[in-house]
């Protein structure tokens, strides 16, 4: 299929990308920053039509639906979701530096997707997933997840501004990562981000099913891990108000809130679930 | 006694409390998904189970300290409601207060700004910018300096107040949800009715006021076998009159009376297809009957006594088939009944010889298999919950809440002019509820509107 095929070619795009910011950090010019970020957008397009070309085809099946219902479409969409804010913020904040870390994940979710055990077959939709809610619900709750994994890599960098040693060792690409008071807003604005679109994905998969099940929430393992996932974050834009407990604790509250994003993404499918069909 | 109730209401208030219980919540439902529950838990029967079960390990959302977190969460809530609620209140509706030399004892270099024009001029630019940019302002002028101060983004403060609130409101929606709440589920075979629903969480079973009957149930399959779209077609009856009919479609619910009904899941009656077989006696149809497995019948006559030994729906390709026995006194003959058996014959000519699939092979008895007969019974989910008004608006509120919070900033600035030397000194507080890198940004911005204003006046 032409949409498979296309793309297999984005995860090796966004492996490139991934090079070039890599070599943008140990060879100090400007260049592999600017391919790099080029690269990045280059894979997005690609990927945005190969997922029209799928939504598409499965019309084209006699079944057609918005590709996003099963585990391989969630892993491609998820990615998408993550380059795409990635982008967003690399033009808002003239920063290239956090793209090493960001590129890696999407990297990642592709080439996993790419794995024999993972059908890429457009399969048609069971029953309870033909529905309106299904598109607002995978929507908002990638967004949110695609705002965490930022919040997740500005952690990471925090810590890599901690590392020990005087500041004239560093290479430029240290000294260009964002100040750490930055970071902190960063952390603090895509955490919010996060979070809203979480809730909204919440609520949504919430309404969904009270019209589907009867029930808005019945402790199943993914509604409960979404909502852990929930309270970390919650948790973490309070623990704000407590003096002292800034910066280092919110990096690792970055970390642990990841941590809880890929388990109620990855986890719950080894856990019985209604859910494990979606993935 | 009022230093007990002080300490209380201040640990009730804190936002220590809040983290505590929030990590607290989020162990315990942690727990529930990595140890089973409800349905799911295996019972064992020994003392060790008898003993968690007691613990009610295997209800953890429903267990005595989940609801326990819960009640101190909604205390906390409350108390952070009914503190910040008026100081929300008054930053929105009153004017900011004022400044004193002490407030900038500590200000930065960056943020002060040193010109030489005059303390009045200043003075008016900076009123200016500030009535401008901030809903509430006042000046104050004394003899240590002019002071200003201003205040906006208020709207943030109720966002806040909003979204706890919400959560209190979510808790109060459950929680009525779960006390007076109905959940209930029933199988409806096609063409029955039912009037008695069973309960969920081993609560037995409930009649309802009214009775509901599958008049059809329909279900289309995908070509990979997957069900494509099941719907039931219901009536609902009362008095013994036809209230309401409806189709019932998964994710588009029927409500009557109040209590609704979702299309969950159906499964064949029995568990296995059923065949239409007609015999026929001396070329006249003598029985037309729905067969499923295990069923017998006797012939008129003594005859013999027919038995319906299997059905299949695909027999070695050659389609549907029952495999029927027939005990007489002269023996008993097995032998398949295929549904197309006509087309089989035509393809495979000679075919109709052999015993097994002859159809006349007893006596004058002729059996026909005219179709596959699925009888399916529909299963519903049952419900219905008072609590629901209130957890919507829950929800609407906190969506709400979270943008007004998220979108506005509680700010205040204050400024004072005064002489340093001989240049007139503009220093620069700003507080915000938020503590973040937007109140420099904010100073900054201050100062380059003030710089920009002032080089305009030359």
């Amino acid at each position: 299929m032409i949409h498979t095929s296309l793309l297999s070619i984005v995860t090796f795009i966004y492996f490139a990308s991934f090079l070039f910011y890599l070599f943008s950090m140990l060879f100090v010019r400007n260049f592999w920053g600017r391919l790099a970020s080029l690269t990045a957008l280059t894979g997005l397009v690609g990927q945005t039509a190969a997922l029209i070309v799928r939504w598409k085809t499965s019309y084209n099946l006699g079944f057609g639906h918005v590709p996003m219902s099963n585990f391989y479409e969630s892993l491609i969409f998820f990615a998408w979701a993550v380059v795409l804010l990635y982008l967003i913020m690399e033009w808002r904040l003239k920063n290239r530096t956090i793209g090493l870390f960001v590129l890696p994940v999407a990297f990642l979710l592709m080439a996993y997707a790419s794995m024999s055990n993972i059908s890429n077959h457009i399969e048609p939709l069971l029953p309870a997933l033909q529905s309106n809610w299904l598109i607002s619900h995978v929507l908002t709750c990638f967004l949110g997840y695609a705002a965490f994994t930022m919040a997740f890599a500005f952690g990471i960098i925090f810590y890599m501004q901690k590392l020990p040693g005087p500041d004239e060792n560093k290479t430029l690409f240290f000294r260009l990562l964002p100040a750490k008071s930055t970071l902190e807003d960063l952390m603090y604005k895509s955490v919010i981000f996060g979070f809203i679109f979480l809730t909204m994905g919440i609520i949504i998969g919430s309404i969904w099913a009270h019209y589907a099940w009867g029930s808005y929430w019945s402790w199943d393992p993914k509604e409960t891990w979404s909502f852990i996932t929930w309270l970390i974050y919650a948790l973490m834009l309070h623990a704000r108000q407590i003096r002292g407990w800034q910066e280092r604790s919110m990096a690792l509250m970055t970390i642990i809130g990841f941590s809880s994003v890929l388990f109620t993404y990855f986890g719950v499918n080894m856990l019985q679930s209604l859910h494990n069909y979606i993935g | 006694m009022l230093k007990k109730t002080k300490l209380l209401w201040s640990f009730l208030s804190s936002v220590q409390l809040t983290i505590f219980l929030l990590a607290f919540i989020a162990l315990l439902a942690f727990a529930g998904t990595i140890i089973p529950q409800r349905d799911l838990a295996i019972h064992m029967p020994s003392p060790l189970f008898t003993f968690l079960n007691r613990m009610q390990l295997f209800d953890l959302y429903h267990s005595f300290p989940f609801f326990l977190l819960i009640g101190l969460l909604s205390l906390n809530l409350l108390a952070c409601l009914l503190k910040s609620f008026p100081a929300a209140w008054r930053s929105f509706k009153e004017q900011p207060s004022l400044p004193e030399a002490a407030d900038f004892r500590n200000v930065p270099e960056e943020n002060i700004l040193r010109v030489t024009n005059d303390q009045q001029t200043v003075m008016k630019i900076i009123e200016k910018i500030i009535a401008s940019g901030f809903n509430k302002w006042r000046r104050s002028d004394t003899i240590d300096g002019n002071y200003l101060a201003g205040s906006k983004g208020g709207l943030s403060l109720f966002g806040i107040c909003i979204i706890h609130f919400s959560i209190l409101l979510f808790i109060a929606g459950a929680l009525a949800g779960f006390l007076f709440g109905l959940e209930g589920y029933v199988n409806i075979s096609e063409k029955e009715s039912i009037n008695t629903i069973n309960l969920t969480r081993g609560k037995g079973t409930m009649s309802l006021p009214f009775t509901v009957r599958c008049d059809k149930f329909i279900l289309e399959l995908h070509e990979n076998g997957m069900p494509k779209t099941y719907r039931s077609d219901l009536s609902f009856i009362k008095n013994e009159k036809i209230v309401k009919q409806g189709h019932l479609l998964v994710n588009h619910p029927l409500t009557f009376e109040g209590i609704s009904f979702y299309q969950a899941s159906y499964g064949l009656i029995n568990n296995k297809p059923g065949a239409i077989l007609a015999i026929f006696r001396n070329g006249q149809e003598i029985q037309n009957l729905n067969a499923v497995k295990g069923d017998s019948l006797d012939l008129p006559g003594k005859d013999g006594r027919v038995s319906i030994l299997r059905i299949e729906e695909n027999l070695m390709n050659m389609g549907p088939a029952i495999k029927l026995s027939i005990t007489s006194h002269e023996g008993n003959r097995v032998f398949w009944v295929f549904q197309k058996l006509n087309q089989i014959i035509e393809s495979n000519p000679g075919i109709e010889l052999n015993q097994v699939i002859n159809p006349d092979i007893f006596r004058s008895y002729r059996f026909v298999m005219t179709g596959m007969e699925e009888k399916y019974f529909t299963g519903l989910q049952v419900t219905h919950d008072p609590g629901i008004p209130l957890v919507v608006l829950a929800a609407l509120l906190m969506m709400a809440g979270l943008i007004l919070a998220l979108f506005f900033r509680a700010q205040k600035v204050w400024i004072r002019v005064d002489s340093d030397r001989d240049f007139t000194r503009i220093s620069i507080v700003c507080r915000s509820y938020k503590n973040d890198a937007g109140s420099q940004r904010e100073i900054k911005l201050l100062l380059d509107s003030i710089t920009r204003c002032l080089d305009g006046l030359k």
